[in-house]
């Protein structure tokens, strides 16, 4: 995204298609540009997942790891997100340029993570007040291309349900010491449950209206966006049978923030939060089936090796 | 108009009113500013005190916390202090680490504190070589305007004169703790140190000092902060410190020790009265 | 973590002894009980949707440009803001001026652990959130290729802290003459099993980011706008809330911001009525001061001529 000049007669262009809810590049204003996911790309991590959307590229590693919980909390895992901007991904990066952004997606990503609603921390417990899971969420910035949040909240879904996590045993010894028992089988895994996890949004504000997933042209139409953290839904996760036992929730936001320097109108937030929402339901349930589909063909097919970049 | 003199003329100014006895802000020469002091305001804090010299205001917080004390030490316990010069309350500061004067301050109050003993380590032992408390002292500086470590000393002391341990009951066997924040026994204080900051500034070839210098005196003078510390304890001398500025004459320091041991006097009792009259509104509340 | 050498560290394993206490894990439900009764009044005697008092005065530190003070009972806060000075390490020249946030706790500040010295994510997130709401605030094609500091340091944490933050670094740049466009005004809202709670203390933010086992809303929400202009400058929100409850809230706190402006206003009108009157006392004694130089002028003058 390095400086785009943009004449006023193309902003005003850009402006009025937004208005009228057909932007320049065809889409209307809750379209998300075409992305291609890949899941298991990293061999090492636990679960991984690789996301390409236009120009955007991020790739997802999960690391679990046994810790002992938080004392106030016993009772719960620990997630922790870890963003790294390459140096590569745009020039706006070299050096330390790239530090602020990692640290507010990083931010945007636990917050959205922190409700129980959005993400359950219980499944990451071994015993209680003694042992859990901790998963360190590995985020690289390939290329940027714009609209960080969605992709990265986007591949750090699909890498979570690509995870796996193996099933222990842990038992209490005398002494308060914990022993803990791993089954021989590798493949004796269990999958989380991250059918609620939030999806990001990005809504750019352009004259009145807001959009989702600017292309870098809009994006210098705009002053401000919104981000919205919306919970996904369980059943577009499940498959077969397990789809009936599982209810369907109400999607809720789990986090909203604002960046860029420019300020709103409450009734444009109002509003920016509502597409937000039509638009996160559309995508998650895009994910969930993709992500579905993926996870079949690695058990029915052997999936045939990829290279990592291709 | 003065306003722009003292921009222009800095020393100058500062002569003009010396050269006629009286100091910029209308003190005589050793004369220290007024001291107001609140104990107890801050609730997330053990013990706390917040202390006005003149403008410059310090707030002391004490935290309580529990460790095994040092190998070599199985009987002592931790006091430790630190004070903070966060960049709002100066212009000279900068974020980011502690600058070279935030560290000196530091130093110093520390080592009036140890050295005075007047909280016995000892006291703070719990169980020996299994848990101590850790006292620590952090001391906020809101506005500095000169004579940082008279007022950094005042707000420890009140605060550690108000703080009160809860009771502990260690088991041996088990090594569990437990505590009970409701009894709670109070610290015991055995001495009481206050320091006098001054700035020796050279006047028509001869040497002046001025008690609780403010910011500005404090930049006239040279050097960064003051230029001589007096520590008196209960009426006994126990330390002076001199850094940079002029030379300092032998009536000079005469001086400034009676001054000082005046001073200590007094603000021992002002001390001693805030904490008296907080108590009392606290019963009648 | 590496030895901080610039300062005195305790030992490494220290716990506060809070730890240790007898009622330091309570259930959701105990602390629900605890902070909020059946006749929904809160522990403090507030109802639910009624805000602290503030307390605010400007300029506490002498020695910046402008600054203020801010208390929402326990919520203590120190703003300082500070002349413009070029942007350091910067070699493009920037059409807007910038501001520089830096939020900080006092080591003492919280009641559930001891603040580390070095700044932390929280630290950082929170200097974050306070640049983006004073950017669109202050006029800053008026100073280009300069950087205002905005220095907040809250001495004590009782909820609410950014609301307040904010708060005080919109009073400490109006007393420090800094061109702002309006007032900024903030305030936090928290969401507990669907209650809406107003100006949330400590423990009520706490429970609110805690999660409950029901599928019930919960969170918090903390808002920044400009009053006149009816913007919003900040909006940040965290836990799990549907679309209703996030615009009922908005409502309510666009309410509760337009209340505080006249209270920041009357600090900055009575602020000015103190320094005009000042200034007219010391012109006053100038000229009393210059009227009886020249009587002297006179006499002398007379006492030259006779001799």
């Amino acid at each position: 995204m390095a400086d785009l000049l943009l004449s006023s007669t193309e902003k005003i262009f850009i402006v009025h298609g937004v208005q009228d809810d057909y932007r320049s590049d065809g889409r209307s204003n809750i379209d998300y540009r075409p992305m291609e996911l890949e899941t298991e790309v990293v061999s090492h991590a636990s679960g991984s997942a690789r996301l390409r959307l236009a120009n955007t590229d991020v790739l997802v590693g999960v690391k679990t790891e046994i810790d002992t919980p938080k004392p106030d909390q016993p009772g719960l895992g620990k997630i922790e997100f870890f963003v790294d901007c390459s140096a590569n991904a745009t020039p706006e990066f070299e050096g330390r340029g790239g530090e602020q952004l990692a640290n507010s997606i990083s931010n945007m990503m636990q917050r959205a993570y922190q409700s129980s609603q959005a993400f359950e921390l219980k499944q990451l417990c071994i015993l209680e007040g003694k042992q859990c899971w901790k998963l360190y969420i590995d985020i690289l910035i390939l290329e940027s291309g714009g609209n960080l949040y969605d992709a990265v909240s986007l591949a750090v879904k699909a890498a979570l349900f690509n995870t796996r996590i193996p099933f222990v045993k842990a038992v209490l010894m005398d002494g308060g010491n914990v022993d803990l028992q791993l089954s021989d089988d590798p493949y004796d895994c269990k999958h989380l449950d991250v059918g609620c996890a939030p999806l990001l949004i990005t809504l750019c504000k352009i004259g009145d209206k807001c959009v989702v997933d600017p292309s870098a042209e809009e994006e210098s139409c705009s002053v401000i966006s919104v981000v919205v953290g919306v919970t996904g839904n369980t059943k577009s996760y499940c498959s077969g049978k397990e789809i009936d036992s599982v209810k369907s929730l109400e999607r809720k936001c789990s986090t909203i923030g604002m960046n860029g320097s420019g300020s709103l109108a409450p009734q444009t937030l109002q509003s920016a939060i509502m597409q937000g929402m039509v638009a996160a339901e559309s995508l998650d349930e895009a994910l969930g089936q993709a992500l579905l589909r993926e996870r079949q063909e690695n058990v029915i097919l052997k999936k045939h090796a990829y290279g990592f970049l291709k | 108009m003065a306003d722009v003199y003292k921009l222009i003329h800095p020393v100058k100014f500062c002569n003009d009113y010396l050269s006629r006895n009286i100091r910029p802000d209308g003190r005589s020469f050793k004369q220290p500013r007024s001291i107001k002091i609140n104990v107890d305001s801050i609730k997330t804090a053990e013990a706390s005190a917040v202390v006005k010299c003149g403008n410059t205001a310090v707030v002391c917080g004490i935290q309580l916390e529990l460790s095994p004390p040092k190998a070599e030490e199985p009987n002592v316990g931790f006091l430790v202090t630190n004070v903070e010069l966060p960049a709002l309350c100066s212009s000279k500061l900068k974020p980011g680490p502690p600058s070279d004067q935030a560290q000196v301050v530091n130093n110093i109050v520390s080592d009036i504190v140890l050295n005075s003993k007047c909280v016995d380590l000892k006291d703070l032992c719990i169980v020996p070589d299994k848990l101590a408390w850790v006292l620590y002292c952090d001391i906020v500086c809101v506005d500095n305007d000169g004579s940082l470590v008279d007022g950094c000393i005042i707000a420890l002391m009140a605060s550690l004169k108000t703080l009160s341990l809860p009771k502990v009951s260690y088991d041996a066997e088990t090594e569990e703790i437990k505590v009970d924040p409701k009894s709670r026994t109070k610290l015991e204080i055995h001495s009481f140190p206050i320091v006098t900051s001054f700035v020796v500034y050279r006047l028509n070839q001869s040497n002046i000092i001025l008690a609780d210098p403010t910011a500005y005196e404090e930049d006239i003078c040279g050097g960064s902060g003051t230029n001589l510390i007096v520590c008196y304890n209960k009426g006994l001398f126990c330390g002076t410190q001199k850094f940079g500025g002029s030379n300092l004459s032998k009536d000079c320091q005469d001086d400034a020790l009676k001054t000082a041991k005046e001073r200590a006097n007094i603000v021992e009792n002002i001390i001693d009265v805030c904490i008296r009259n907080h108590k009392n509104s606290s019963i009648n509340e | 973590m590496p030895l901080d050498y610039k300062r005195f560290n305790g030992p490494e394993d220290s716990i506060s002894y809070k730890r240790f206490t007898e009622d330091y894990i309570k259930s959701y439900d105990q602390l629900y009980q605890e902070l909020i009764d059946e006749n929904g009044v809160r522990k403090d005697g507030r109802a639910v949707d009624e805000a602290r008092k503030m307390f605010a005065i400007n300029d506490v530190v002498t020695q910046a440009k402008g600054s203020a003070y801010i208390e929402l009972k326990q919520t203590k806060v120190v703003c300082s803001v500070f002349d413009p000075r070029e942007i350091p390490h910067q070699n493009e020249f920037s059409q807007l001026g910038q501001i520089y946030c830096e939020v900080k706790f006092a080591p003492f500040s919280c009641p559930r652990k001891r603040r580390p010295h070095a700044p932390e994510a929280e630290e950082r997130a929170l200097s974050v959130a306070l640049r983006k709401a004073l950017e669109p605030t202050v006029c800053r094609h008026l100073f280009p290729n300069f950087q205002i500091d905005v220095f907040v340091y809250i001495l004590e944490h009782d909820g609410a802290c950014l609301a307040v933050a904010i708060n005080a670094a919109g009073l400490a740049l109006a007393s420090a003459a800094v061109p702002i466009y309006d007032i900024i005004t903030a305030c936090t809202i928290a969401v507990i099993d669907g209650k809406m709670i107003m100006d949330p203390t400590e423990a009520e933010e706490h429970l609110a980011i805690m999660s409950p086992e029901t599928q019930t809303n919960h969170g918090l929400i903390t808002m920044s706008t400009l009053s006149q202009l009816r913007q919003i400058t900040d909006f940040r929100q965290i836990g799990s809330l549907d679309v209703d409850c996030v615009t009922k809230a908005m409502d309510l706190l666009q309410k509760q911001c337009m209340k505080i402006v006249p209270n920041i206003q009357r600090v900055l009108v009575s602020n000015v009525i103190k320094y005009h009157k000042e200034r007219k006392k010391l012109e006053e004694e100038a000229r009393e001061r210059e009227e009886a130089l020249n009587k002297k002028m006179e006499e002398w003058k007379l006492l030259l001529n006779a001799g």
